[in-house]
């Protein structure tokens, strides 16, 4: 389209658009340099911008004590998991399937994660992030591997009830996830399995499934289907060459369905908040951290904020390529 | 397709489709559709956190006493005040904002986008308690209120309110924005050549081709605002979990104190059969839609 020439309107647009920016980034901002105040300088009459900053909310937050040698420790781990990162982006460069790559990145990291209690005093914030990486982990496990299935049948399937399937799929993802999650709670209750991680799995699995095979059934349709044909007719029946010739080709639409899952999961909070009394995750905890009387919770909820944000910030900073190639996937068919 | 793909030895057989979709039916059979209708049927129980095992059948005393429960009532008007002021804002200010970014430079386009969209990223709790520290006692939109206002920020049932709406606008606005931006890429230029040869304003153009070319999106977007703004729940959650006082309470928020503050739980089942009902006569003529462009594409 031909561009405005008119130098004032040009201005007036820029002027908009990073007012709108400002609003849109002030929260984070704000946050960020609230976490490194102490409590007397964040509640100031006249906000501070230049202070000292003190690194005592994050400790206060993550630690019971803090170690005798903090920085060997930071760097051995953000050398760990830098390299573990490396390997999971580089992962089709090695000679094995990249799903054995994965899985292989996968345990290690859990492996790190879990013993590092053992060496460092850290507060039950620690425990709620674990919490939050197996719940997210296994969700995305158990989700992707039946979402990929029921989207490949869907794609590949010309019966009409594969159309029922998805419009009542569609259906109940509009729902509010209350009325699921009550009958959830009872059903918790009665068989035993409030407050355990498995119902909280199996719970998210199932709210996410429409989501996930819609979106997994759209990358499917993009694959022709004379890969598989020309496998079939070699002899090999469709179970064969769904998981030896169309799984290879379909890691980067399961890799995006798995970022969206990601998220899903790690932000959910009602689920969450009524299936769980003391196993919760981040989205939980922090949620107590805004309620407090005292002048010092201000400082101690910024802290949470930013640290259950940065994760988050961080694998879309790494996968944006994936993500946009999911959003454009979903709004084709949307 | 037709006759051809019926030639095919390939063509996927019913057995085989129901083989691959099972897990994912049985899950979604077990935990969508089962839960449903134990909520139709806890509805009609009392049942309270001491007495799960036992409920006790009460018929339709729950569904009289939720339609003569008054804050019932006023947490349906304030959940459907909130989605007539908020949706309608947040698709204006997305279209406005989509609009404009189209006009600036591609190199621009990305640091801006990068920023608009951070909101829409983070987890919702996250972003809503990032925006309550900008409202706490030291905070930067608290200290500005002071100076320009002259009285101390402080929460009523008014300015809580008014703190949800401008939270939603921060936090959903991102949708409708990319959306409608991407909607905007695919505009055929020579429409808009035409157009200008034709000597058409600008605002001419939004009016004539921009707004009938992204028509379907308004529907979409339109559709998915309205139900997000329906179940709106962590963010109100985090804004007043320590003052309920304020009445500044949505459907979900209600339903979720009736059953985990207040412990009725046949009640509040009785209330989330009611949402469902209320949104599935939005919903229905959309999944008919979507029904009959998905058999057609095949």
């Amino acid at each position: 389209m031909k561009r405005i020439e008119n130098r004032y309107a040009l201005a007036f647009i820029y002027l908009l658009l990073t007012a709108y920016a400002i609003f849109s980034v002030i929260p984070f901002f704000w946050t960020t340099i609230q976490s490194f105040k102490t409590p007397r300088q964040a509640n100031s009459r006249v906000p501070l911008f230049i202070f000292e900053p003190t690194a005592d909310n994050y400790t206060d937050l993550w630690l019971k004590a803090i170690p005798d040698d903090p920085f060997f420790i930071a760097i051995v781990l953000v050398a760990i998991f830098g390299l573990l990162v490396l390997v999971a982006i580089n992962a089709r460069r090695f000679p094995i399937s990249r799903g054995y790559v994965y899985l292989a990145v996968l345990a290690l990291g859990f492996a790190v994660l879990w013993s590092i209690p053992g060496y460092i005093k850290t507060q039950t914030f620690y425990d709620y992030f674990l919490n939050t990486i197996i719940v997210t982990a296994g969700t995305i496990c158990i989700s992707i591997s039946i979402g990929c299935m029921a989207g490949y049948g869907l794609a590949r399937y010309s019966g009409i009830a594969g159309v029922v399937i998805l419009v009542a799929a569609l259906g109940f993802r509009s729902l509010p996830g209350m009325s699921y999650i009550l009958p959830y709670w009872w059903f918790g209750q009665r068989s035993g399995l409030y407050d355990t991680h498995i119902l909280l799995i199996i719970t998210l699995v199932a709210i996410n499934q429409p989501f996930t095979i819609w979106m997994l059934r759209s990358f499917f349709m993009n694959i022709p289907k004379e890969i598989e044909e020309s496998a079939m007719v070699d002899g090999a029946n469709r179970l064969t060459a769904f998981i030896s010739v169309i799984i290879p080709i379909m890691w980067p639409g399961i890799i995006s369905t798995a970022l969206f899952t990601l998220l899903l999961a790690y932000s959910d909070f009602l689920l969450v908040r009524i299936l769980t009394q003391s196993n919760w995750t981040l989205t939980v905890a922090i949620s107590k951290y805004a309620a407090g009387e005292d002048p010092g919770h201000i400082t101690l909820a910024a802290a949470a904020a930013v640290s259950a944000a940065v994760p988050i910030i961080i694998v879309v900073f790494i996968f944006q390529g994936q993500l946009v190639k999911g959003l454009t996937a979903g709004a084709v068919k949307g | 397709m037709g006759f051809a793909s019926h030639a095919r030895p390939t063509i996927m057989k019913r057995r085989t489709f129901y083989m691959f979709m099972s897990p994912s039916l049985l899950v979604m059979l077990a935990l969508m559709v089962f839960p449903l209708l134990t909520s139709v049927w806890l509805s009609t129980q009392y049942m309270t956190f001491r007495n799960i095992n036992e409920p006790e059948f009460v018929g339709l005393a729950n569904y009289i006493a939720v339609f003569d429960d008054q804050k019932f009532w006023a947490a349906f008007t304030f959940t459907m005040t909130f989605i007539a002021i908020a949706v309608p804002l947040q698709i204006f200010t997305g279209f406005l904002i989509a609009v404009l970014l189209d006009q600036v430079s591609r190199r621009i386009r990305g640091a801006y986008l990068a920023a608009f969209l951070m909101p829409f990223i983070v987890v919702p709790v996250v972003g809503t308690l990032m925006v309550k520290q900008l409202f706490e006692s030291g905070g930067l939109v608290a200290w500005a209120y002071r100076e320009i206002i002259g009285s101390r920020f402080i929460l009523t049932e008014q300015s809580v309110k008014s703190l949800i709406i401008i939270h939603a606008l921060w936090a959903a606005t991102p949708f409708p924005l990319i959306v409608f931006f991407a909607g905007l890429q695919t505009l055929p230029e020579e429409l808009v050549e035409a157009s200008m040869i034709d000597g058409a304003t600008r605002l001419r153009q939004i009016r004539y081709i921009m707004i009938p070319h992204l028509r379907s999106l308004f529907v979409f977007v339109g559709l998915i605002s309205i139900m997000d703004a329906y179940r709106v729940f962590d963010s109100i959650f985090v804004l007043t979990e320590q003052n309920p006082i304020y009445k500044a309470e949505v459907m979900m928020l209600y339903t979720f104190r009736t059953a985990m503050s207040v412990q009725r739980l046949g009640k509040a089942n009785a209330m989330s059969v009611i949402t469902v009902v209320m949104i599935l006569v939005v919903l229905v003529p959309f999944l008919l839609r979507t029904y009959k462009e998905q058999t057609e594409e095949r």
